[in-house]
């Protein structure tokens, strides 16, 4: 006979085991929701503005359907009351693979430091006296942006969305 | 230096190391913190019978306040417990409207859990047979081993007691709860293959 007072065993280890596949199964954790979470925790800590998707031309079906041609990239563009931002995706030319991607961006902002959040963590640039800037070998995947104005502290960044690229 | 895998770096170790560092000013490690957390969080949160909506909102909630407040949380290794805390008394919050705030000491006891007939359509034959071991635990058992079934056993102790078991309820020792659904499976001739 077993006790409730006995160490846990492997048994006890296996039954749970059973238990944890059960409810994994039956009612799994939303396969977006850390995500999300991550999104929401940097939004509250940079204080930032989360930026409107505008237009709804998704990176998302990029590579799927290559022709020959090249084709022409998607852009999107997001805008907050502070600043507006344009990208778009294509291949990196550093790279013969297809496995990185270039961003080439737009922003209202002068000098704005824009920021590129991806699953391989961020790497930044600022943008030019036009405003423009790129962002080269990236990884394909999520990515979302976040804008801020070195030479105005009264701007709050802006936070995009995330897109596919 | 060889740690054996199981004694110390149960998930809340590992979730305190990642919170640590994060206060600590590794900014990106609270990512690993939700990656590690969100499974165990979710199912503490589904098991006080939440809508999937609810869970989701006091799941984000519980995060967004310990970013909030994560200077003044007094032990970091114990991130873990303090998420389960405020998760759970987080989806009775959201359940009953914002009505009125309640201390954890009034968060009521969890009800028995329960499946979509959807869900229980997709279970296997052995997983039917656990389900129906398991219905027929209290639902206070049934609430603490669907939780720690998502953490590692050095973990048991503090996320009962989160739950607001009484200490000693589960971990180093085997406790109640484990030990009827050892017996309930024990004695079926159909669990034992």
């Amino acid at each position: 006979m077993t006790s409730h007072t006995d160490a846990i065993d492997a048994r006890d280890l296996a039954n749970l085991g059973q238990v944890r596949d059960l409810f994994a199964h039956a009612d799994p954790v939303p396969g977006d929701l850390a995500e999300r979470i991550k999104f929401a925790i940097t939004v509250e800590a940079l204080h930032a503005e989360v930026a409107e998707l505008m237009d709804s031309a998704l990176l998302v079906t990029r590579g799927t359907d290559a022709k020959v041609e090249p084709t022409p990239t998607d852009s999107v563009t997001f805008t907050a009351a502070s600043v507006s931002l344009m990208v778009s995706a294509g291949p990196d030319d550093s790279d013969d693979t297809d496995d990185r991607v270039r961003v080439d961006g737009w922003v209202t902002v002068p000098g704005a430091q824009v920021e590129a959040v991806t699953t391989e963590g961020s790497s930044s640039v600022v943008s030019d006296a036009n405003g423009r800037f790129v962002l080269d070998d990236l990884p394909h995947g999520p990515v979302h942006f976040v804008v801020t104005d070195p030479g105005n502290e009264d701007m709050r960044p802006v936070i995009t969305p995330t897109i596919q690229i | 230096m060889t740690p054996t895998p199981t004694a110390s770096d149960g998930l809340g170790t590992l979730a305190g190391k990642a919170f640590a560092a994060y206060r600590a000013g590794e900014r990106e490690r609270l990512s690993e913190l939700v990656d590690l957390v969100t499974p165990v969080l979710w199912n503490a949160a589904r098991s006080q019978g939440g809508a999937p909506a609810t869970c989701e909102d006091a799941i984000q909630t519980a995060f967004l306040q310990l970013v909030d407040r994560a200077e003044s949380i007094n032990e970091p290794a114990a991130v873990l417990g303090w998420l389960v805390v405020v998760v759970k008394r987080e989806v009775w919050r959201l359940a009953r409207g914002s009505r009125r705030e309640f201390g954890v000491e009034e968060v009521p006891e969890a009800p028995a859990q329960q499946l979509d007939p959807e869900a229980q359509s997709i279970l296997s034959e052995r997983q039917r047979v656990l389900w129906k071991h398991v219905s027929t635990l209290s639902p206070r058992c049934q609430e603490l081993l669907r939780v720690i079934a998502f953490a590692d056993r050095p973990d048991y102790a503090a996320i009962a007691q989160s739950l607001g078991m009484p200490v000693g309820s589960i971990g180093p020792t085997r406790g109640r709860c484990l030990q009827k659904l050892r017996t309930t499976l024990g004695s079926d001739p159909g669990w034992a293959v």
